[in-house]
């Protein structure tokens, strides 16, 4: 087969159709990457807009350019914005679109996962928009706290719509981070050991390990809130035992991690475009992974240093300080291997380096303003001023904004196919660099003088006036640059000259293909052998276009890539990928319905919608899979390997394996939370505790011991070709969820107090109806299996189905047993 | 996997005993240890140094542990991890030494 015709028949397998019918079907990666880059964009702009508008408000002293209202709507949504609708889903594209061509594969592991993360996106960022034109944008902050986001002091749908939307909009992070952790673990070119990854990936896979830990806290306490508000659990109310200090340390525990998962990826670019404009390799890549792996922990230790003066003891403050402290050990180990990097090498000033070097000022600077206010006495004096607005931008502009313009002017050639007009970005950089110093150096003066952050105006005496005018000066600069930014990226997309293949020269395999990336990435995938492919051999990509890698040849239209063993690289499986579908947008439009029948407060027509999504969800399991055999296949170089339904470790298990993974932190969180309030809230102990409930207890106990085993017992019955008592097994663990659920609800109903008393009885209620969820959803689990035994899916040696059916099987009894010892321990230690 | 296991060893071991002495920290505010005197001290510090103390021999059990794993970037990794795991471990706890108890 010729090249040209072998990339016909690919572009036709791994394409989307034309028109609208493909923008609502597409599952490939570079497209949904390529929209997840452009709409972030928007919402970038969007805030830089709401960012100018508190600047002008800001420039003169009593201003009355916008009033307090507003003020607090646009400071709330400029940060949540730029933190959740623009600065993770960047880099969710980023990842999404580059991942694949770098790790030499054709695809990300689950790519109905990317298309319904960015479905939920785009539909609950329209939702905080459409807030924030009607008027009713949240304004307690970016960080919501209780009691100012309470029912009592916002009483309007201000708050829902953050909690709503931004878990909404949380859906496609947790996605996007299971379906990063897996594509890298798995889906890499063979040969491709853990040590020869580009660096780029492992940054990617422990920011996304991080995500899958540090976003469920943050859920948790949203939908806390959100039942606080619309149903009175009294969560966080104190006169009725909850407590204020529980939501921040819930949005703090995820909001610390929150800040190094957006900083890393763009570390990780950092690490990928310096050594090419360097001219060398990078030095210290295994300290550099050491030290990635050191911050990952460490940043979970850090959250309290949000909380230093709200009355905290001392010792538990020290804790925390001196952790934060520690963190910056490991963050400058990073920034003296790029220092070494450039020493090496023959470094070019070209634009993506004059981004690189803006970055090391800037955030050198933002980490010292950091390591000042991890040191509790200051921050005592500075925190809730100024200087933590200056802190917080120079890390998160110079640590993230910097970094993805340099990548941005780097992988522009790849996602344009052209090269840049000449002058323009420079120019965009003085306009940014000087204007951002400009506007926030400014603000550390202003802070430390005693300007606090969120006033919506001040008095002329106070001696803020000419530091604020000049800082708001800065930031219309600094928004000139930006807008000259994308004037120059729309004439290199649409009036541009052609650019050469790999134009950077640089050796990593996404400059291994023709520019624009074809759809499938790659004609064959290659053999890595190295941890720079193309340096090690430059004619790689004329040979993986004439097919001379694996999977070269084209069988059924499936959409193939190659499965390896995580550490080793080595050939493991050939994974056949979903094509084309509208599931995705359908299912998030289902999950959009009940996000706002609760906006609404149309809590009965809620179910209507979870309903449709249960349906959905099942629809999407049921279309996988075949009922014949298929056995080995040919992959190449007269190697064969099974396909993903019949090797064990297929990546559908290793993403329900991540899944639980930010179930249980959930779960995790909401047992803290439990014992948080035991210990520290005021009005405890309850005035009404469970007095009775051993039977019901014991009955859910049993019976989700008897859901798991059974379960157990169906799987290996129906791996082993056992179909008629694999279904027997299936149909009794049916019926032993039914039962888990039943005595849970019974237990609750029968012995616990009214949930809007007493945040204890509301948290007990909340465990309770965490357990029967999971006790539902192992249901459906058994089900399925009993489904697909009879309809001939499961069947000798299928493992991938029974075997997710029996890690949600375990989870849910483990839940069970949990639930129920914390439930019952006031009724026990009695 | 075990590369990442490995790699992963001593600051889970750190995450472990953070988590483990914010615990007894409030656990032991919200049950007056500090107001009970054992042996010259009270029984908060008591508890608090000594678990700490262990929390790094612990630490330095690992390291030595971390020596066993196999060459080339997985030792890299999991001796890293176990010598940051047990410096943050006696780091981060040390305030259990020198701060007031619950205040
Ligand atoms: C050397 C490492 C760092 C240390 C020790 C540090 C320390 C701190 C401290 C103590 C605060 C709280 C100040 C207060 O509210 O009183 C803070 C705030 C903040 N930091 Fe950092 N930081 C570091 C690096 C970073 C990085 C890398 C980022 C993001 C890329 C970041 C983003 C933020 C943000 C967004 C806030 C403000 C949150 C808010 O109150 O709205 N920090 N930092
Ligand atoms: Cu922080």
């Amino acid at each position: 087969m010729s090249a040209l015709s072998r990339h016909r028949a690919l572009t036709a397998i791994w394409g989307s159709p034309r028109g609208w019918r493909g923008t609502v079907s597409s599952v490939n990666h570079s497209d949904i990457g390529r929209r997840f880059i452009l709409a972030a964009f928007a919402f970038f702009a969007i805030g830089g807009v709401l960012a100018m508008l508190i600047r002008a408000q800001l420039a003169t002293p009593g201003s009355a350019f916008v009033g307090p209202e507003i003020y607090n709507q646009l400071f709330t949504m400029h940060g949540s914005i730029m933190m959740f609708l623009f600065a993770i889903p960047m880099f969710e594209g980023l990842a999404l679109y580059l991942l694949p061509k770098m790790l030499g594969s054709r695809d990300m592991a689950f790519p109905r996962l990317s298309a319904y993360g960015w479905w939920c996106y785009v539909f609950g960022g329209s939702i905080l928009i459409a807030a924030l034109a009607l008027g009713v944008a949240p304004d307690s902050g970016w960080f919501m706290y209780t009691p100012l986001s309470s029912k009592a002091y916002t009483p309007g749908i201000n708050a829902d719509v953050w909690l709503l939307g931004i878990t909404f909009v949380e859906i496609s992070a947790v996605s996007a981070a299971i379906e990063i952790t897996v594509s890298i673990l798995r889906l890499r070119a063979p040969g491709m050991r853990l040590d020869r990854m580009p660096l780029l990936a492992w940054y990617l896979l422990v920011t996304a390990l991080m995500m899958v830990v540090a976003f469920p806290p943050l859920i948790l306490g949203s939908i806390l809130l959100e039942v606080e508000r619309a149903f009175g659990w009294p969560f966080f109310d104190p006169l009725r035992g909850g407590s204020p200090l529980l939501w921040q340390h819930l949005f703090w525990l995820f909001g610390h991690p929150e800040v190094y998962i957006i900083f890393l990826p763009a570390a990780g670019v950092v690490s990928t475009v310096l050594p090419v404009m360097a001219r060398t390799r990078i030095l210290g890549y295994g300290w550099i992974v050491a030290a990635l792996l050191a911050l990952a922990f460490l940043s979970f230790g850090l959250w309290v240093h949000h909380m230093f003066t709200t009355g905290i003891p001392h010792m538990a403050l020290g804790f925390f300080s001196a952790a934060s402290a520690l963190v910056a050990v490991p963050t400058a180990l990073q920034i003296f291997a790029w220092i070494g990097t450039l020493w090496k090498g023959r470094p070019e000033l070209k634009l993506p380096m004059l981004y690189l070097l803006g970055f090391f000022v800037i955030f050198v600077l933002g980490g010292l303003t950091g390591v000042m206010l991890a040191m509790v006495p200051f921050d005592w004096q500075a925190h809730d001023t100024h200087f933590v607005v200056a802190h917080l931008h120079y890390v998160l502009v110079g640590g993230f904004v910097f970094p993805m313009l340099a990548g941005a002017y780097y992988w522009l050639p790849h996602f344009t196919g052209r090269a840049r007009i000449p002058l323009l970005g420079e120019a965009a950089f003085w306009l940014i660099l000087i204007g951002f110093n400009l506007t926030f150096f400014l603000m550390h003066l202003t802070g430390l003088l005693g300007m606090p952050r969120r006033i919506y105006t001040y008095p002329s005496d106070m001696g803020w006036t000419w530091l604020n005018l000049l800082s708001s000066v800065g930031s219309f600069i600094m928004a000139f640059g930006f807008a000259m930014f994308a004037v120059d990226v729309a004439l290199q997309i649409f009036l541009s000259r052609r650019a050469r293949r790999n134009p950077w020269g640089a050796h990593t395999l996404e400059w291994a293909m023709p520019l624009p990336a074809p759809a499938y990435n790659f004609a064959s995938q290659p053999r890595v052998a190295d941890g720079e492919p193309l340096a090690a051999d430059p004619d790689l990509p004329l040979r993986l276009a004439r097919g001379e890698g694996y999977l070269a040849e084209i069988r059924h239209g499936w959409r193939e890539t190659m499965a390896v063993d995580v550490t080793t690289g080595a050939v493991d499986h050939v994974i056949i990928l979903p094509g084309n579908t509208r599931l995705p947008i359908i299912t998030a439009l289902a999950t959009g319905c009940f996000f706002l029948a609760l906006l609404f407060g149309f809590y009965w027509l809620a179910p209507l919608p979870l309903v449709a999504v249960t349906v959905l969800g099942w629809r999407w399991a049921w279309t996988l899979g075949w009922r014949e055999e298929i056995g080995p296949v040919p992959i190449g170089a007269g190697e064969t390997a099974l396909t993903h339904r019949e090797a064990a470790g297929a990546p559908g298990w290793w993403g329900s394996v991540f899944l639980l993974v930010a179930d249980g932190t959930l779960l995790g969180s909401l047992l803290f939370g439990y014992a948080f309030l035991w210990v520290v809230a005021p009005n405890w102990p309850p005035p009404e505790l469970i007095a009775a409930g051993l039977p019901q207890g014991a009955v859910a106990a049993l019976a989700a011991l008897a859901g798991t085993v059974l379960t157990r017992l169906a799987a290996s019955a129906g791996v082993a070709g056992n179909n008629a008592a694999s279904s027997r097994w299936a149909s009794l663990a049916v019926g032993a969820q039914a039962v888990v659920i039943a005595a849970l609800l019974w237990l609750g109903l029968a012995e616990l107090p009214a949930p809007t008393g007493h945040a204890y009885a509301a948290s007990s209620w909340a465990m309770i109806a965490y357990g029967v969820l999971h006790a539902f959803i192992a249901l459906l689990c058994a089900a399925f299996i009993r489904a697909r035994i009879a309809s001939g899916h499961i069947r000798k040696g299928r493992v991938l189905e029974t075997s997710v059916a029996q890690l949600f099987g375990d989870y849910a009894g483990l839940a069970t047993w949990l639930i129920l010892a914390c439930v019952l321990a006031p009724l026990v230690l009695a | 996997m075990m590369l990442l296991a490995r790699a992963s060893a001593g600051l889970i071991f750190w995450a472990f005993g953070f988590s483990v002495l914010y615990g007894l920290h409030g656990i032991g505010c919200a049950y007056g240890w500090p107001s009970t005197e054992v042996g010259g001290g009270n029984l908060f510090r008591w508890v608090m140094v000594a678990s700490w103390l262990l929390l790094c021999a612990g630490g330095a059990a690992l390291i030595w542990l971390a020596k066993a794993a196999p060459s080339g970037l997985e030792r890299r990794l999991s001796l890293t991890s176990a010598v940051v795991g047990c410096a943050a471990t006696f780091v981060t706890g040390l305030p259990v030494a020198v701060t007031s108890a619950c205040v």
